[in-house]
């Protein structure tokens, strides 16, 4: 769990870049901290791992103050991930996703197969990437490896800094969608920073709304979108709010909402099929391409029911009424 | 022309011997120089760039620019009216040395601090993020991304070396200077260019070396190279 005190961080030229911060991350939850650039959502970030020290307050993760650990060491037990220039181009994708191992003093056999495992998480074949450098690697596949370098020691928190930041919409949306599946895996408690809203709903189990240094609203996606705490948020939100409201309702909501149960499950994989963590948005689409009139629905392996089009058409007509 | 065949095979034969030696006199003196000048200015060059007090590099580089528009030929001379003024021997190795390494230093320090200041800040903030010692940020991070730029420095210095190599006979130094300026006083054009000729081709041969070394060195990791199709 990482706690923020009462965090203040002002510069000694008196910009004050983020103000009595105070909020508190589950242990295995997604943190979204969201603003527009000088929102002090970055600082808030990097004051975690100690590349920015806290001018006032505290930063606690599982109670132990930051400020009173050594900084290199502390940096070692959190994984970090930035835009895909953090890769060192001097480095192989395999000495890359191994830094923070080699650190540590891994033994090299164990160093060997963790990179295997990590570049296969990330869905990069280990045999045709490991000795690439990074400039032979499109924009998506630095991205991979960036994740998969960031959470190659194990870490129990992650920060990751607009991790998707430089990609192309459609990349962009395809590894926020295998993030999404990977975070539910590995259970980490993640601290992510972006400016984009639509990616803070998707990704985020919660979502902190940062303007000029202050804390404007800290909620689930669902709750910022449907009761803005104030004029700004609402302001932020704009003329997205009908768009968002459609991506913080998933698959799952649908199923509960109707006690869909499995009635049971069909005996082979079928090729196109809804996700539990889907958004209606993404649950259309698939119906789009699906062609079906109903399709089967999923929480990684486990089926957990059908779902017709009728009953999604349903859904997102609520969600119209409610907007 | 088989004069001139001729000519050209009794002057190999009567000074092959002087020519190989001096050869290997000039190299001698060259790889001196780069190595006692690489030796100071590539530590200084890293602790310039890495030294948060910004105006200890513009001041250090400004000095050091100072020796580069002095004409060669001139500040062989100062140095050894240096050594004479500091009544140490003025003839012989050491004032010839002492000019080469002074100017060698500059391009091996202005282009280490180059290498190390282009590295981008934020890999340098990321590797610090993930838990390296300053220590292992310079040495897994900045050096070897520098490293291009300190081979292309010292590129530059073995060449002008070379060339200024040549003018330190004037002050006793052994190489292939002695013999243009035999050659110079005794109007014998033979000699002239048996000194200046692998004079020239010591000159190209190593900056195609040292450019090819660099260029390798660039292409592991730095250069776009065998891009995916």
């Amino acid at each position: 769990m990482i706690t923020f005190e009462h965090v203040s961080k002002t510069y000694p030229n008196g910009v004050e870049a983020v103000k009595a911060l105070s909020l508190e991350i589950a242990e295995g939850e997604t943190l979204v901290l969201l603003g527009t650039s000088g929102s002090g959502k970055t600082t808030s970030m990097k004051m975690v791992n100690r590349l920015i020290e806290p001018t006032d307050g505290r930063i606690l993760i599982d109670g132990q103050d930051v400020m009173a650990q050594d900084p290199i060491a502390l940096r070692r037990q959190i994984g970090y991930a930035i835009q895909h220039i953090g890769l060192f181009p001097n480095m192989t994708v395999a000495e890359n996703i191994s830094v923070v191992p080699r650190l540590l003093q891994w033994l090299r056999a164990r160093i060997e197969s963790r990179v295997d495992e990590m570049l296969s998480m990330v869905d990069l074949e280990p045999s045709d990437f490991r000795d690439r450098y990074p400039l032979q690697l499109s924009g998506g596949q630095k991205q991979r490896v960036g994740v998969a370098r960031a959470l190659a020691a194990d870490p129990p928190v992650v920060l990751m800094d607009e991790p998707f930041g430089a990609l192309d919409p459609i990349t962009r949306e395809q590894l926020q969608n295998e993030f999404l599946e990977l975070e539910s895996e590995i259970k980490k408690t993640i601290i992510f920073v972006t400016h984009d809203v639509f990616e803070a709903v998707k990704i985020g189990d919660r979502i902190a709304l940062l303007h000029a240094g202050e804390l404007q609203q800290l909620g689930a996606p669902r709750e910022i979108i449907e009761s803005p705490a104030n004029e700004f948020v609402s302001q932020f939100l704009g003329h997205h709010r009908f768009q968002l409201s459609l991506l913080t309702r998933t698959v799952r909501s649908i199923l509960e909402e109707l006690q869909i149960t499995p009635a049971e499950a069909p005996a082979q994989r079928p090729t196109h099929r809804l996700r539990a963590r889907s958004s209606l948005i993404d649950a259309l689409d698939e119906f789009q391409t699906a062609g079906q009139a109903s399709l089967p629905a999923y929480d990684r392996e486990q089926f957990l029911g059908t779902v017709t089009k009728p009953q999604l058409f349903h859904a997102v007509a609520q969600v119209l009424g409610e907007a | 022309m088989n004069t001139m065949w001729a000519n050209t095979a009794q002057f190999l034969e009567d000074y092959g011997q002087d020519i190989l030696r001096l050869t290997g006199d000039h190299l001698l003196l060259t790889f001196m120089a780069v190595l006692i000048a690489a030796a100071v200015a590539i530590p200084a060059g890293v602790l310039l760039a890495l030294c948060s007090w910004r105006r200890l590099a513009s001041v250090v580089l400004g000095v050091v620019n100072i020796f580069q528009p002095i004409p060669s030929l001139a500040l062989v001379a100062l140095v050894g009216v240096l050594f004479i003024a500091l009544d140490l021997p003025s003839i012989g190795l050491a004032p010839g040395l002492v000019a080469l390494v002074v100017y060698a230093l500059l391009p091996i320090i202005r282009n280490t601090y180059t290498g190390i200041r282009q590295v981008d800040r934020t890999v340098i903030e990321v590797a610090t993020g993930m838990g390296m010692t300053s220590r292992q940020v310079l040495f897994q991070v900045q050096l070897p991304l520098a490293l291009p730029f300190v081979m292309a420095g010292l590129r530059i210095a073995t060449v002008w070396t070379i060339g200024i190599a040549t003018l330190v006979s004037l002050v006793g130094a052994h190489s292939l200077g002695d013999l243009i300026f035999r050659g110079l006083s005794r109007h014998r054009i033979g000699l002239i260019l048996g000194g200046a000729i692998p004079a020239i081709l010591l000159a190209l041969l190593f900056d195609w070396l040292l450019g090819f070394v660099e260029r390798r060195l660039t292409s592991t990791g730095s250069k776009a190279d065998g891009l995916p199709t």
